[in-house]
């Protein structure tokens, strides 16, 4: 990806308007943007590892729930400090999704796909039967203790966070790991046959991947305030991430915050029309439409239509 | 003279097939070694169970006097073999010079990060194997056949291997790009790389090469200089048909 | 003990009918089709709808429920699977839209709430001491008549000859005048009619709710994988190692454990042998 300064200009406004944000709307669409922010950072997470190799993680809620549930088990049961909790649960994250899901990357394709699917499932049968006294079972955890006071600090950090992540994707995509990576989504045999050992690599974007659902998650329980097993091992969790990566396009930064973005605001907007549960069938329609017309998503989308508007003037 | 590669009494089953059948053979360094035989005789068999992407069933590998048969292909690259494919491989949606950038990669994580893409070099690799300056910034999946293969050669060079093994380099290429490759093939010999070659076109591959051998279904038929070889009564029995 | 073996032998022919309508699609494109938890969710749905709902006959309902499990895999094969052109990543990723789509689609017809199915029988039988219910035994007998009946189908057609040869090699077979298309055709709409009348049995014997097609997604794919691509008999021995297993995990471990052996065994053995227990190693 070559940088023109129209790139810095657009990240500059883009920036400036988000921390305009709190000045210009409500609490509740603060809360929705909340939201997207966190669902960007789940989805640059998974974008890391599947967006660029290739192995579709159908696992990616499992690595969230582990860092919610571990801040949360840490807070709430042990008393820890939230600075306390919140590093450890990235490395649990990390530790964890190594220990389950490592050995899964030697398998391939579909394989890979269905293991980390059956992880998932796992975790969501296993919480609430395994020590319920620190997982509090199907109900969850609840009363977390707050990081912020009101939306518009919660906002701010979300937002903060969400920058964070995704300038540090950019950075580390941009360089020659993020190329390999992004060669073994291609051709893994060549990157093999390039001397390369795919395996460390791919273990690599798996691992930054982890720490970042890990920290999210931790986050984005704080945030919630409560966390149950419904809320984090689901397919429809799993099904808004992948979403928002390819609607907004896969193997990109800008791609996956979009995606959030559009997806969240779609179920926000659809709300006054569709109030029930048509909104989910509408919104999964819509995703399957976009993905059917151009499964490089909205970022390509917007290119193709830059582009003929620049060819058509020329 | 040190042996850039010794083969033993390489043997490869796929089930009741034998690929490759108590084959043994050496390459000096800065020999270059022709490989013929009929389609399905086993050529590039051999070429993936020295790269160790295919486990051999038994016999042994020898790189520069070490036995490489238990390491990653990673590691043998490290070690200086490297080879390219008869079908190419390259990354479509990379560029000519992402492409080759690949093969200029260090295998360290540290390195790859903290270390720039050298572009310099990249660019000379692309030139080298007869690539014009436009093309540099082309992805792969527009470029042609011709193209492809001589992607697939600067990229297998890119990893600093001095022993390469090309499976039918000239498949698909016009003539000037023959010229072209093979100008780049005397050049590197000259430079002491060693070459195992495969390939059909042996008009071609006859300047290139100081011995030949031959083998049919995994075994070896003859070997010595190119044109004895040819002579040979089993080779020109299996090979080229004539009795 | 009688109990465990008469209960594992009825959930593992259960398994083992899913298990079949799904090693059908994947043994052509080797792509996990989350899709295949929609024929299961919506054949369930369509049974209920139309004999508990409509008060039709319950064979109405039946043949109701695979015809539109046959119509989903059709749509399915038609509008998604050959306009991605068999790209395995996006054939992946959009069932899984399909599926989520598929779920709230349910929902919205039929609620959120989870529906218990009459029994297709009613009425108890004791089976060497252990209490069988009509209604499993019936959807044993019916899994195990719908299994042989494919088995002979795909064994003794020439349609279903026809569609091993594109399972094993789709250009080979079309140079031997087979028409892949059509082919695919046929086995996306039977492997979507066996989801549906699976997906009937399994609401039967659990209960009927819009997410109650991730797990036996999970444990059919697994169970091809495991089995051994393409191999019906190794299908089989691994639907009857599940069903025992999770049988055993109930009688004698607690019944919430029940998916998390499942899970493990699954995990677990994918990850030592991806080839598969039975399956001969792929390249
Ligand atoms: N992975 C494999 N599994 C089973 N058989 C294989 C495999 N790879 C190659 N073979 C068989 O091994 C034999 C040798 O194949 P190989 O590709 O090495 O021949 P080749 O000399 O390179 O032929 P060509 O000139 O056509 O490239 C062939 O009969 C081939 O069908
Ligand atoms: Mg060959």
């Amino acid at each position: 990806m070559n940088l023109r300064p129209h790139h810095f200009i657009l990240w500059g406004l883009f920036i400036a308007g988000m921390f305009l944000m709190p000045e210009l709307v409500g609490k509740g669409t603060l809360r929705t943007m909340i939201f997207a922010c966190y669902l960007a950072m789940f989805a640059i997470s998974w974008d890391i590892l599947s967006g660029r190799t290739g192995y579709i993680s159908f696992g990616h809620p499992f690595l969230i729930g582990i860092g919610a549930y571990t801040t949360g088990i840490l807070t709430r049961r042990y008393g820890f400090p939230v600075e306390a909790s919140i590093p450890i649960a990235v490395l649990v994250t990390m530790a964890g999704g190594l220990i389950v899901l490592l050995p899964a990357l030697r398998i391939k394709g579909s394989y890979f796909a269905l293991v980390t699917l059956a992880v998932m499932e796992l975790m969501y049968q296993l919480v609430p039967v395994v020590r319920p006294d620190l997982t509090g079972g199907t109900r969850g955890i609840s009363r977390l203790p707050a990081l912020t006071r009101g939306a518009e600090n919660g906002y701010y950090l979300a937002v903060g966070l969400m920058l964070a992540v995704a300038l540090m994707a950019w950075l580390l995509m941009r360089t020659r790991v993020g190329t390999a990576l992004w060669a073994i989504g291609m051709n893994e045999e060549s990157v093999r046959g390039s001397g390369l050992s795919t395996t460390r690599l791919k273990s690599f974007a798996f691992l930054v991947s982890a720490g970042v659902a890990g920290m999210a998650g931790a986050f984005y329980a704080h945030y919630l305030g409560t966390i149950t097993p419904r809320a984090f091992f689901d397919i429809n969790v799993l099904f808004q991430i992948i979403v928002a990566v390819l609607i907004g396009g896969a193997g990109t930064i800008v791609g996956p915050i979009i995606g959030a973005f559009f997806m969240v605001f779609l179920l926000e907007w659809l709300r006054p029309y569709l109030p029930g549960q048509e909104r989910f069938f509408v919104y999964g329609l819509i995703a399957l439409v976009i993905y059917m017309y151009q499964p490089r998503g909205i970022m390509a989308i917007v290119e193709g239509a830059w582009t003929r508007l620049r060819g058509a003037r020329s | 003279m040190t042996m850039a590669l010794e083969v033993r009494n390489l043997v490869k089953r796929f089930g009741g097939l034998v690929a490759t059948n108590d084959l043994s053979f050496d390459l000096a360094e800065g020999e270059s070694l022709g490989l013929i035989g009929p389609n399905g005789a086993g050529k590039t068999t051999v070429f993936s169970q020295v790269m160790g992407e295919l486990r051999q069933t038994s016999g042994s590998i020898a790189l520069f006097g070490e036995e490489i048969s238990s390491l990653s292909t990673a590691q043998r690259i490290a070690r200086g073999v490297s080879r390219t494919y008869q079908v190419p491989r390259p990354f479509s949606d990379l560029d000519v010079r992402e492409n080759i950038r690949v093969g200029l990669m260090p295998d360290s994580l540290r390195a790859m990060i903290f270390g720039a893409a050298d572009r310099d070099r990249e660019d000379e690799l692309a030139l080298s194997v007869g690539f014009t300056r436009q093309d540099l910034d082309r992805p792969a999946s527009e470029l042609s056949m011709g193209d492809l293969r001589k992607l697939e050669f600067a990229r297998t060079l890119a990893t600093g291997a001095k022993v390469l093994l090309l499976d039918e380099v000239f498949a698909g290429l016009t003539t000037g790009e023959i010229a072209m490759i093979a100008e780049v093939i005397q050049d590197l010999r000259h430079r002491g790389f060693t070459f195992l070659m495969v390939s059909h076109d042996l008009p071609a591959m006859e300047p290139l090469v100081d011995r030949a051998i031959a083998i049919e279904r995994g075994t070896l038929l003859a070997q010595g200089a190119f044109a004895d070889v040819l002579a040979d009564e089993a080779v020109r029995a299996s090979y080229l048909g004539v009795a | 003990m009688m109990q465990i073996i008469i209960q594992g032998m009825l959930l593992s022919g259960l398994y083992a009918l899913i298990a079949m309508g799904f090693m059908l699609i994947f043994s052509i494109g080797r792509t996990l089709n989350l899709a295949y938890g929609a024929y299961i969710m919506v054949g369930g749905y369509i049974y209920f709808w139309l004999s508990q709902q409509l008060g039709m006959p319950k064979i109405v309902g039946f043949g109701g429920a695979v015809a539109v499990g046959a119509l989903m895999g059709l749509l399915k094969h038609r509008l998604i699977v050959k306009p991605l052109k068999g790209d395995p990543v996006a054939v992946e990723i959009s069932t899984l839209i399909l599926a989520v789509i598929m779920q709230s689609a349910m929902v919205l017809a039929f609620g959120d709430a989870s529906k218990i199915l009459l029994p297709l029988i009613p009425g108890v039988v004791t089976v060497a001491g252990a209490q069988v219910t009509y209604n499993i035994l019936a959807a044993t007998i019916m899994s195990w008549v719908i299994i042989l009946a494919l088995y002979a189908f795909v064994r003794g057609t020439h349609t279903g000859r026809a569609m091993q040869a594109v399972s094993m090699d789709e250009k080979g077979a079309a140079i031997s005048g087979v028409d892949p298309d059509r082919i695919n055709m046929i086995t996306w709409a039977i492997s979507g009619g066996l989801g549906a009348a699976g997906g009937v049995f399994f609401a039967s014997y659990t209960q009927l709710s819009p997410s109650m097609w991730v797990a036996p997604v999970i444990i059919s794919v697994a169970i091809v994988i495991v089995g051994g691509i393409g191999s019906i008999i190794g299908t089989l021995i691994v639907a009857h190692i599940i069903g025992f297993l999770e049988i055993t995990v109930v009688a004698v471990l607690a019944p919430e454990l029940r998916g998390v052996f499942t899970m493990v065994l699954i995990i677990g053995v994918l990850i030592m042998r991806p080839q598969g227990l039975f399956g001969r190693e792929e390249h």
